[in-house]
């Protein structure tokens, strides 16, 4: 029986759909009330949906810092990679919320949850 | 049973062997006595589509209802399927159109390992 569950951040913004899928699927785990801790790491490429300065509103697609806030308001946690996003875009602001971490950190979070998903 | 296994699978019926390798592993895992419950989730679902006739493939849509008649929980998120024109009544003998909150929360949280194909 799990209580907790990660997901694994990997694929950048709006080229594909999966980080919004995975915020979904993320709060879906919260809301049914089944799941206590519903956790997302962006990592790689998954780091550049952290940027505060994304604006999908340009492309008509659902935007990934809804889907973030969304998480926050049912007191989901979201972390991002500190060195893989740095490696990407350099120091930029991020989103509200979001936590920035270190690898050392990220394998005790992994280690931290009963189940893991990637998307 | 000596444990609960839960299938994330977000790949297509074609294209790749995903949906096979799920069906493969299912069969393995009844057969050894596990509780297996899959979730089809955004391109996941189409493996549950009525009516599929591959000439040269597996036909997964068959195989699906096989491993069901096993034991298997076969559920595909519904919103992912309305969004690809799919509705309730066109799913394969043996799998079910339900949803994140419900079932697959469900699933999570009484799953001892969950394995994700996709892409």
């Amino acid at each position: 029986m799990a209580q907790s569950i990660l997901i694994l951040a990997t694929k950048a913004p709006y080229g594909t759909e999966d980080f919004f899928a995975g915020a979904r699927f993320a709060l879906a785990m919260l809301a049914s009330g089944s799941i206590s801790r519903s956790t997302v790491l962006m990592v790689g490429d998954g780091t550049l949906n952290a940027v505060a300065a994304q604006n999908p509103g340009a492309i008509a697609m659902p935007s990934n810092v809804e889907a973030i806030n969304d998480l926050a308001d049912f007191e989901g946690e979201v972390y991002v990679l500190e060195d893989d996003l740095k490696a990407r875009v350099g120091d930029v602001p991020i989103i509200d919320g979001v936590k920035r971490i270190s690898w050392e950190k990220a394998r005790e979070l992994i280690a931290d949850h009963e189940l893991v998903t990637t998307f | 049973m000596k444990g609960t296994l839960l299938i994330h699978l977000r790949s297509g019926s074609m294209m790749n062997m995903d949906s096979n390798l799920t069906v493969k592993l299912a069969r393995a895992a009844l057969d050894k006595g596990y509780n297996v419950r899959i979730f089809g989730y955004g391109e996941g679902i189409t493996p549950i589509k009525e009516g599929q006739d591959p000439k040269r493939f597996p036909n997964v849509g068959k195989e699906l209802t096989e491993i069901a008649e096993k034991g298997a929980t076969i559920v595909v998120c519904e919103t992912c399927c309305v969004a690809r024109g799919i509705h309730r009544g066109e799913e394969v003998k043996g799998s079910k159109v339900g949803s994140l909150t419900n079932d697959l929360s469900k699933f999570v949280s009484e799953a001892d390992r969950i394995l994700t194909l996709a892409r």
